[in-house]
């Protein structure tokens, strides 16, 4: 995880990609205007991933997904998005990862398979082998999503793969790079295009401990949760479907850190708990992991 | 000639096609999926109810369609009775999903196959949107970058629509759909929970209590989708199919076509549906037995034992088998090739003449382009089958509100026998999804899954018969060999999923 000393060396690599380096401090705070030619390129790329964080980025609502692609950030490559493809999309990938188009930050959504590296492949190259080689080329990584961040479900208990987030995969090989962490499966569109817009306008955000934006990652969903006021009273959901705190159905809110207590999800509509549905720690670095962890306390006889 | 379409983009996942050119014709096609994660022998020993949660991350696109087929398949293994409104909220959560799915891919996913991006820049009116998406790409082709105005830019070679006007308009409604697609999306998560990855779906309904402001929310937001489709979707959809009537003729599958059949129309498992289902060869179509599926894997990355039954498949990775050149299965149906998708639904249902709106729409468009019912078999056909279901599953999960008890639970109580199995079968958007379950001991002891892009983007079977998408590239003329646009719109008109197929 970051040290205060990394951390500041981060930011200073950052700040100077982005060309506000000289700024001074409040100016640079204040920044209002975005120079088109300094906003970072984007290379995004999936490993074992289900495309769901790249869906959820797609229900942003302010910034919109296109303006967040265009004005705060420039997506130079996106699987799902991009007009190019085969051959010609390989070139421009190959050309960002050699370093050879200019600064990027590389946008990485799904676990690698640390055992079984032709487990994830693109264009005949393992997944492995292009986040070896963006590592001496990328400004920074973002780890988007829970099986980047953590090896998600592609991680579980038993898995085959032996498959790892993108931090472990650099860890293993001694690679110092900042990967900012940005949990959730899905992620919600807010916690990297807003992780983003920091970026652009400041600078490297806070991070905690686990590497993930102090902003949206700082207080557990139990603390802020609308329903904690049944849990000082003990009102709790006994079955499926009650209102009251679901914390007796297995909800995971009380370890699990993630704002979607307070930022809602889908434009502020809805979220887990106000469908009656326990929280199931998505956002947490051991979701999923265990078998004998299971999601709901409904099952009482398992 | 050989040449690799790999990775193909505007697609979900990792998918190469590895084809064989000579004199301009492609001779041979084989789809590789690059990807595998091992949904199956994750699953064992964990708790039943994770299923559904843990299936829907198979696939981020449509995470509802395995939750769906999740439920069904535990709801069969546990006997739950099934409420009225846990069906209907199934079906709601379900049917917007389809919605924002199609809005998707023709959009997002294909239309930069056939609309020139480049048009913007004579771009001449006030629109506020292409004003600012025009200077942008001046700015971005000026500003000297190596890969200026990407991700719409660089892109294949080819014909693409010349006329101004329907290259502005479909520019336009582009735009508009990323912000439409949110409106379906967030009509499932009223009652699921959020999207993607609903929490709220389990088996027998859904843990949130239906009330009359989640219904007038839920409608008010489909009426908002179903004003694009008829109004956007649909005529931009015609226009393209208009500028290229030659892709009623290219990109056919050459087998059968199966359906499970969309969205039941009671609770009960046996429930007739909106969309039947159906096995067609020929003109013929008979119902579907789940014991006719198998599973080959001469040509998978697999060691496990070829042609088993769904009951018992199993999963032994080889990465580095001989033989083998894709992690995708190959499932057949009495050894047979089948397509599943959209033109399945729609050719399945239409044969049997079952829902008289799809008979309507599909004899309505022939007629506008001249074509008979068969061509739905080809690129277009497969665009267009994906607009029919989008006009019926909108009227329906509108009609659907008006069937839900308020303020009455949207689920049941859940009891998980000691043991047990279900089989649980749905459409997909990309079609036929298939999960089982077998518990014992109050634990998932086997779980499979067979997922429409097993079906339309197998490798050979172990007679060496390819799967449905090689077959329908086999036999294609390309104009520049090395890009292939004609296939890539092939594929795109299949809308493959790898994270489903091999999950």
């Amino acid at each position: 995880m970051l040290d205060r000393r990394e951390f500041v060396k981060v930011a200073a690599t950052l700040s100077t990609a982005f060309g506000i380096s000289n700024l001074p401090e409040p100016v640079r705070a204040a920044l209002k205007k975005i120079d088109p030619a300094t906003i970072p390129k984007l290379i995004y790329l999936q490993g074992q991933s289900c495309t769901g964080c790249s869906i959820s980025l797609l229900q942003a609502e302010s910034p919109s997904p296109l303006t967040m692609i265009t004005d705060y950030s420039q997506l130079s490559f996106h699987a799902d998005l991009s007009a190019t493809s085969g051959k010609q999309s390989l070139e421009l990938i190959e050309k960002f990862i050699s370093g050879n188009a200019g600064d990027y930050i590389l946008a990485v959504e799904g676990a690698i398979p640390e055992d079984m590296p032709e487990a994830c492949v693109i264009g005949e190259r393992t997944f492995a082998s292009y986040l070896e080689e963006a590592a001496h080329t990328m400004t920074a990584a973002v780890a988007i999503g829970s099986c980047a961040c953590d090896g998600g479900i592609p991680a579980a208990e038993g898995n085959q793969t032996g498959a790892v987030g993108l931090q472990d995969f650099y860890s293993k090989r001694n690679i110092e790079k900042i990967v900012v962490n940005i949990r959730g499966c899905s992620v919600h569109p807010d916690w990297v295009w807003h992780t983003i817009v920091q970026l652009v306008k400041i600078g490297l955000p806070q991070l905690t401990e686990e590497g993930s934006p102090n902003l949206f990652y700082s207080r557990t969903i139990h603390e802020t949760c609308p329903r904690y006021h049944d849990f000082q009273q003990e009102i709790f959901a006994k079955k499926l479907g009650d209102r009251g705190c679901l914390f007796k159905l297995g909800c995971l809110g009380p370890q699990t850190k993630a704002d979607c207590s307070t930022r809602w999800w889908n434009g502020g509509c809805t979220w887990c708990i106000d469908a009656n549905a326990p929280c199931i720690g998505c956002a947490s670095p051991t979701f999923a992991r265990k078998k004998d962890f299971s999601f709901y306390r409904i099952n009482k006889k398992g | 000639m050989k040449i690799d379409l790999g990775p193909v983009t505007r697609l979900e996942g990792h998918l190469n096609v590895k084809t064989t050119i000579n004199n301009n014709i492609i001779e041979d096609a084989q789809c590789v999926g690059e990807m595998f994660r091992g949904f199956e022998v994750i699953l064992r020993g964990r708790d039943p109810l994770d299923a559904q949660q843990i299936t829907q991350r198979i696939c981020g696109v449509c995470p509802y369609a395995h939750a769906i087929a999740s439920s069904y398949a535990q709801e069969n293994a546990y006997n739950l009775d099934v409420t009225s409104n846990g069906r209907i909220l199934h079906n709601l959560i379900q049917g917007a999903n389809h919605l924002y799915d199609y809005l998707l891919h023709f959009y997002q996913l294909s239309a930069l196959d056939f609309v020139d991006i480049t048009a913007i820049l004579q771009y001449g009116g006030k629109d506020p949107d292409l004003v600012k998406v025009r200077e942008w790409v001046k700015a971005e082709l000026a500003s000297g970058k190596t890969y200026p105005a990407a991700p719409f830019l660089p892109r294949l070679s080819g014909k693409y629509i010349t006329d101004a006007e329907v290259n502005i308009g479909a520019l336009k409604h582009y735009i508009e759909s990323m912000e439409i697609q949110k409106k379906a999306n967030r009509a499932s998560a009223i009652f699921g929970g959020k999207f993607p990855h609903a929490t709220a779906i389990f088996p027998g309904g859904c843990s949130q209590t239906p009330t009359i402001d989640h219904i007038a929310s839920y409608q008010a937001l489909i009426h908002e989708v179903r004003n694009f489709i008829h109004q956007k979707y649909i005529p931009d959809l015609v226009a393209v199919a208009q500028t290229f009537p030659e892709y009623w003729d290219i990109g056919q599958s050459k087998g059968g076509f199966m359906s499970y059949g969309l969205l039941p129309l009671g609770p009960q498992s046996d429930s007739k549906r909106l969309i039947a289902p159906g096995i067609l060869f020929g003109n013929n179509v008979s119902p579907v037995q789940l014991s006719a599926i198998t599973e080959d894997v001469k040509y998978s990355k697999y060691s496990s034992a070829s042609g088993l039954a769904v009951k018992d498949g199993e999963l032994v990775p080889e990465p580095k088998k001989d033989t083998a050149y894709s992690w995708v299965k190959a499932p057949r149906y009495n050894g047979q090739m089948v397509e599943v998708g959209p033109a399945a639904r729609v050719l399945v249902d239409y044969h049997q003449g079952n829902n008289s709106r799809i008979t309507e729409l599909v004899n309505h468009f022939a007629g506008i382009a001249g074509i008979t019912p068969d061509k739905l078999n080809s690129v277009l056909g497969r665009h267009l089958s994906r607009a029919i279901c989008a006009a019926v599953i909108a009227d329906f999960v509108l009609d659907e509100c008006e069937r839900i008890d308020p303020d009455k639970p949207g689920g049941t109580e859940i009891e998980i026998p000691e043991s047990g199995e279900g089989y649980g079968t749905t459409e997909a958007s990309r079609g036929a999804l298939l999960h089982y379950i077998r518990v014992k001991n109050h634990k998932v002891e086997k779980y499979e899954c067979v997922v429409p892009t097993t079906w339309n983007c197998s490798p050979r079977d172990d007679r060496g018969n390819e799967g449905a998408l090689e077959s329908a590239l086999i036999g294609t003329q390309v104009e520049n060999p090395e890009e292939q646009i004609e296939s890539v719109r092939i594929v795109h008109s299949f809308d493959p999923c790898l994270a489903c197929a091999v999950h």
